[in-house]
């Protein structure tokens, strides 16, 4: 840990600076190492880049398998192809080419932004076939599998050689880095990640799930549609078969290869994609690189033999995959007809062994041997304080609220209020509605019937947004972090206004500012519960829902846990505590529901609820069953 | 019967019996999701393996239904072997990277195809009797037949071993939660095994049935994944039987589209339906709706 060279630079200074180099050396490349062959190979690394960049905005960022992209990239090619077939210019030609891409794309998202997982990846998947099958068979527009050939135009008044056109990709490229980078690591990025983790705490905490995916989207497919405009005019001649399965599933390689949300790492996936074809070619080069493949790969298992114990799979399997790519790169008769294999075989490897990519793995590296100086946290300010607006309006009212699942009435007519600044306790034995209830209010579920009425205005059911647009915030009984975010990140993307300083004082307020820079990934699940709190308060609400916040929690947490909420009923917040805690309870609220078989059977302060018999009797049970087996009960609730 | 019409009835016949094929490849998605929530992207991959297999196996000179056993043990164990080696871990870290790695070892067996048996069609011999069948004017050959018969034979197999032997219930209590059911004393880990081991036997199952309709050759195997991928999420990734249905529609869609459009148009409506039944009814036409819990 200690061991390393301190940086008097910051992490994004040196890797700018880096990058800078990179783009530098890349330019005079081509003066150094001539050959049209070698600046093909960069031209096309420049361009895979691009279309590389762009579909990490979905796989990487957005967490969903996107098979899309390579059609996306031949429909960009070929609308830039019919422009410079019709007469456009340079600059019309590119613009073609986005447009092309765009608008196909942003029809796609329309019905696959509501799907995850396999059926997103299905739905882009049929996209993907549906347009090639159109690129093949309107025959009029684009000549079907003969393929189309164009004449580049010139730029403006500059006709571009080949070396000029490189330098052209290479500034496309850097743009689209540039501005990928600034797009996803703003607030917009940070809510994708968000997203990815917990779409259901971003709907619930306003930060909104179908816009940012949407846009997500389209920024990829932008991307790919400029890729397609420029690999159309770098090579003159498309063919529907090549934008085909094979190409999507080089990309989608590439990217995990290089590096999920990363730039680089998607840089990194290009040059893979675009010069392994090529390594084939020469065999005593690829058997050099298979050689120091399978070596770095025998690394893990060694290093777990040493430690005398048996490799694990992750340690031995990339081994075996490049052993096997050794034995075929020594015996096969040809190699480029195990391409496919061999391509298969280094990124299995890679995938199993490196599961960050290489931009990751790189980054990890770096990490151990380089201290960079921090960026500065800045100064805490703001705190608990109630929205300035008041409203007369009770901050939540429900009449006679229902919800069945199937047979079981889980909310059964429930009429609750909360007055200004006031605190309700609702607590009922497990299964009696009570998560049921909330998820109501916030919106998670449409209820069957009655009505929710927060701070005065009537939320759409069943819309968790259309709930916190009302006013509503909640905390979930099983932790629904942002895994891939920071502790301060997390509550960035959940304030309405304020900036660093604002989302610092929150942490403050629930004691978590030492964590700021930690991954929510790596925070203790009791800080996690405080920093869910602090995701709520940080959206200004009108009324806090806290769902069991206590559960799980050391003693010393919950003393810090009441202490807070006491603070947040100070400031005027008006609360919904869900708790097994009785002396939680008992301390903080001013009235309690208690719950059972989805109705309230008792409503009063903690000390009327105590003595009243039908409460008594849904935590023991009547007199007359398992008197014995319910001291632990009373324990719990007295 | 006007002609016309009777060329139509043909087409949808025809290809609802080829979907009868897509939907045991289907099921082996279901298989699979249901025991581990993840599925092979390499399926069709698995169904060219298979087919390949029994190809050679007839080409030693065995019976036909000698090679759709021997078919069917190696399509157990190459689903073992994807289980083992691309999804377990995926599955113990509790992330997607099964999709990446389903798709990476359908590449690799593909590259593998091309190299053993060569990039070109074969037939596959079957002793079927040449003539076709006729109901009332629409003619049904024996593959076609071969495949429906297979199929719902298999399917209903399965569904009935999950139902009534220890074993399958065993399956069914990991599917439902595999921590409980390790508590209870069932190996989740074996359990998960198995299915994707019933998986692939039926993916190799229908390489048998399928290829002496079509040909067996390495193109054969994305278009499969594509199909059937569509038939079990439209159908519902947890509905047994409404796969038979979706398969038989997606099977008689393609086929009255490639009639009435032309052959290159023949996947385009199915796609488009795919994509709106997606969009209307993420969890399937046949699926449970999901409860999100919190």
């Amino acid at each position: 840990m200690s061991a390393g060279v301190t940086i008097a630079l910051r992490e994004n200074t040196s890797e700018r600076l880096v990058r800078f180099a990179l783009f530098l050396g890349l330019a005079i490349l081509p003066a150094l190492w001539q050959g049209q062959y070698a600046l093909g190979l960069l031209t096309l690394m420049a361009v895979y880049g691009v279309l590389l960049i762009g579909l990490d905005a979905t796989v990487g960022y957005l967490g969903q398998v996107n098979l899309a992209q390579a059609a996306l990239f031949g429909l960009g090619a070929y609308g830039t192809a019919l422009a410079v077939q019709a007469g456009a210019s340079f600059p019309i030609a590119m613009l073609a080419g986005i447009v092309a891409a765009l608008l196909p794309g942003a029809a796609l998202a329309l019905p696959a932004l509501r799907l995850e997982g396999p059926q997103f990846a299905l739905s882009t998947l049929s996209f993907a076939t549906l347009s090639v099958i159109f690129l093949n068979e309107s025959e009029s527009i684009t000549h079907g599998a003969l393929g189309i050939s164009i004449i580049r135009p010139s730029l403006f008044t500059v006709t571009l050689d080949a070396r000029g056109f490189y330098w052209l990709c290479l500034v496309v490229l850097f743009l689209a880095w540039w501005a990928s980078e600034i797009l996803l690591k703003s607030r917009f990025g940070l809510s994708i990640e968000a997203l990815r983790d917990s779409p259901t705490a971003t709907d619930a905490l306003g930060i909104g799930t179908l816009r940012h995916k949407a846009l997500a989207f389209a920024w990829g497919s932008a991307l790919a549609g400029l890729a397609g405009a420029l690999h159309a005019l770098n090579f003159g001649y498309l063919q529907p078969a090549a934008f085909g399965y094979d190409l999507m599933v080089m990309l989608l390689l590439g990217v995990v290869f290089g590096g999920r949300r990363s730039q680089w790492g998607a840089f990194a996936g290009a040059a893979v994609v675009a010069m392994l074809p090529n390594l084939l070619s020469n065999r005593t080069l690829f058997l050099s690189l298979v050689t120091c493949g399978f070596i770095l790969t025998l690394l893990p298992a060694i290093r777990a033999l040493i430690s005398r114990r048996l490799p694990s799979f992750r340690d031995a399997a990339p081994a075996g995959a490049m052993s096997l790519a050794l034995a075929l790169a020594l015996l096969a008769h040809n190699v480029e007809d195990w391409r496919k294999g061999i391509f298969a075989l280094f990124l299995f490897a890679a995938v199993v062994g490196l599961p960050d990519g290489l931009a990751g793995a790189v980054a990890a590296a770096l990490h151990r041997l380089l201290r960079f100086t921090p960026d500065p946290l800045p100064q805490a300010a703001g705190g608990i304080t109630m929205s300035e607006e008041i409203s007369r309006a009770l901050p939540l009212r429900t009449v006679q609220l229902s919800k069945s699942f199937g047979g079981v009435r889980a909310v059964d007519n429930v009429s609750l209020e909360i007055g200004q600044g006031e605190t309700l306790g609702l607590i009922g034995p497990n299964g009696s509605g009570k998560t049921t209830f909330v998820n109501l209010v916030s919106g998670l579920y449409a209820p069957d019937g009655g009505s929710v009425e927060i701070a005065g205005n009537r939320p759409l059911p069943g819309k968790l947004m259309s709930a916190f647009s009302a006013g509503a915030a909640r905390t979930f009984q099983n932790l629904q972090p942002f895994s891939g975010l920071t502790a301060l990140e997390s509550i960035l993307v959940c304030q309405r206004t304020g900036g660093k300083r604002e989302a610092m004082g929150w942490l403050r307020a629930v004691g978590l500012e030492a964590n700021a820079r930690d991954r929510c990934s790596d925070m203790s699940y009791g800080d996690l519960r405080f920093l869910e709190i602090a995701r709520a308060l940080a959206t200004g609400p009108r009324v806090l829902m806290l769902d069991e916040p206590a559960a799980g929690m050391s003693k010393q947490d919950i003393v810090r846990l009441v202490d807070l909420i006491a603070s947040i009923k100070r400031a005027g917040i008006p609360i919904l505590l869900i708790e097994h805690h009785q002396d939680v309870v008992a301390e903080l609220c001013d009235r309690v529901a208690v719950m059972d078989g989805g109705r309230v059977i008792a409503l009063g302060t903690s000390a009327e609820i105590r003595r009243d018999p039908k409460v008594i009797e849904a935590y023991l049970g009547a007199d007359d069953e398992e008197t014995d087996g319910s001291t632990e009960r009373e324990a719990q609730i007295c | 019967m006007d002609a016309k019409y009777l060329a139509l009835a043909q087409m949808a016949v025809g290809g609802g019996l080829m979907g009868m094929a897509y939907a045991l490849v289907a099921y082996g998605f279901q298989l699979t999701y249901a025991a581990g929530k993840a599925v092979n992207f390499g399926q069709g991959e698995l169904v060219m393996l298979g087919a390949f297999a029994g190809i050679s196996l007839s080409g030693i000179g065995l019976p036909y239904w000698a090679t759709v056993l021997g078919a069917m043990v190696a399509g157990a164990a190459l689903g073992w072997c994807i289980e083992r080696v691309a999804v377990r871990l995926a599955l113990q870290q509790r992330n997607e990277g099964w999709i990446l790695l389903t798709i990476i070892v359908g590449l690799f067996s593909l590259s593998l195809v091309e190299n053993i048996w060569g990039r070109d069609d074969r037939p596959y011999p079957t002793p079927w009797p040449a003539e076709a069948l006729d109901f009332f004017g629409i003619s049904v050959t024996w593959p076609e037949l071969a495949i429906a018969a297979g199929a719902l034979g298999i399917m209903t197999l399965v569904e009935l071993a999950k139902r009534y032997t220890m074993v399958g219930i065993a399956v069914q209590a990991v599917s439902a939660d595999p921590d409980a059911a390790e508590l209870c004393g069932i190996r989740s880990r074996s359990a998960i095994s198995l299915s994707w081991m019933v998986s692939g036997v039926a993916a190799a199952f229908a390489g048998t049935v399928i290829g002496p309709v079509t040909t067996v050759g390495p193109t054969m195997a994305a278009a499969l994944t594509l199909k059937a991928f569509s038939v079990a999420v439209v159908a519902g990734l947890d509905s047994g039987f409404g796969l038979v249905l979706a398969g038989i529609a997606l099977g008689a869609a393609e086929n009255l589209s490639g009639y009435v459009l032309g052959s290159g148009w023949r996947e385009a409506p199915g796609l488009i339906l795919l994509i709106l039944a997606l969009s209307l009814r993420p969890q399937g036409v046949f699926g449970k709706k999901i409860i999100r819990k919190v």
